[in-house]
């Protein structure tokens, strides 16, 4: 019997508007039949602060130090916290797909769970020894290296997350908004404790070739699928472009909440 | 207008503004870090809760009944949580 096979798109490095946006015209694609399952790896430059779905951008980030920083800002489609995306610091995948995949359970903490397998596998290719932690993290030692978020729509479950490649916990506090300054300093100090690298746990310089080589391969194994590499619709193309001018760079999507 | 942030049991923080008359809530904004499935669902409890009484066991069973006859799920957050914020946010 043929192994299944899902599309692997590599998208590099796009602004976040643009990824996004892309991520979205994936699921319409897929939700009108017009491509497979697909994993999507991606980056972001310039480097950006995502926000989940029902939160605030006034609330969480400082959006003048973005601004002079170059730092874009975004809300999502899923929901989670606000995620400091940097250009040389994380690997980001998108996988979307059916809600019927056996893969896809009713239960969303399940569906994490089992979508999650690929890249905590792929990770341990590398040598990270990663396990799933509720409800959304993957971490190495109880220390968080992956954020995952998932949202449903069109008979389609979307799920992205990050998979940390450096940290800086001082550049990402920069960016957000911290409600007491005086806790700033201990914030940074506790997200040194609470997050960590696959450099770090590494302890040598892993290049995104090498981290998405691992990623591939996980997902491969833990599904036992072949992932094909392939292009972006022409569908695609030109309604993430829609979506990124009209939907994602806007204030009304930005500022929604 | 009144504002309160939560922090719920397992780490998400659920932040609420409130306008009341009197103990009446004339609207509400909840915002935060959670997940809700579908997430038009949040929009829609705001416009529900226009009317609601402020009392933290109204407003559980309330969103309670408005999530479950909408098949709504909600993940890293409860209707208590949100009940709870909302009176933080109506008394502050």
């Amino acid at each position: 019997m043929m192994r299944e096979e899902w599309r692997l798109i590599d998208t590099g490095v796009h602004d976040a508007y643009y990824n996004m946006a892309l991520d979205e015209a994936i699921v319409i694609a897929k939700s009108r039949g017009l491509v497979p399952v697909t994993l999507r790896l991606f980056r972001w430059a310039p480097s950006a602060v995502s926000i989940g779905y029902f939160q605030s951008m006034e609330d969480e980030v400082d959006v003048n130090v973005c601004k002079q920083m170059g730092v874009d800002c975004v809300r999502r489609r899923t929901g989670g916290g606000a995620v400091y995306h940097d250009t040389e610091g994380e690997l980001t995948y998108s996988l979307i797909i059916e809600e019927e995949n056996p893969l896809v359970s009713v239960d969303f903490q399940k569906t994490y769970e089992t979508l999650c397998a690929g890249l905590v596998r792929g990770l341990q290719l590398l040598g990270v020894s990663a396990a799933f932690k509720p409800i959304n993290d993957i971490v190495v030692d109880g220390r968080k290296i992956s954020g995952n978020a998932q949202t449903r729509s069109m008979k389609v479950v979307h799920q992205h997350g990050t998979i940390l490649r450096t940290v800086n916990p001082t550049r990402m506090f920069s960016l957000l908004k911290i409600s007491n300054e005086k806790i700033r300093d201990k914030m940074i100090r506790s997200a040194e404790e609470r997050v960590t690298s696959v450099n770090r746990i590494l302890q040598r310089n892993v290049s995104f070739e090498e981290l998405k080589t691992a990623v591939i391969r996980g997902f491969e194994e833990a599904f036992n699928l072949t992932l094909k590499p392939a292009k972006l619709t022409v569908f695609e193309k030109k309604l993430a472009l829609k979506l990124a001018v009209e939907k994602y760079s806007s204030s009304a999507w930005n500022y929604k909440r | 207008m009144g504002k309160a942030e939560y922090k719920v049991e397992g780490g998400k923080l659920v932040r609420a503004q409130v306008w009341l008359s009197g103990k009446m809530i004339q609207k509400v904004k909840l915002t935060g870090d959670f997940f809700i499935h579908p997430e038009v669902f949040l929009d829609e409890l705001e416009v529900a809760l226009q009317g609601c009484m402020l009392d933290e066991k109204v407003l559980t069973y309330f969103i309670r009944d408005f999530a479950a006859k909408n098949h709504v799920i909600l993940l890293g957050v409860s209707p208590e949580d949100f009940a709870r914020c909302i009176v933080m946010a109506g008394e502050a």
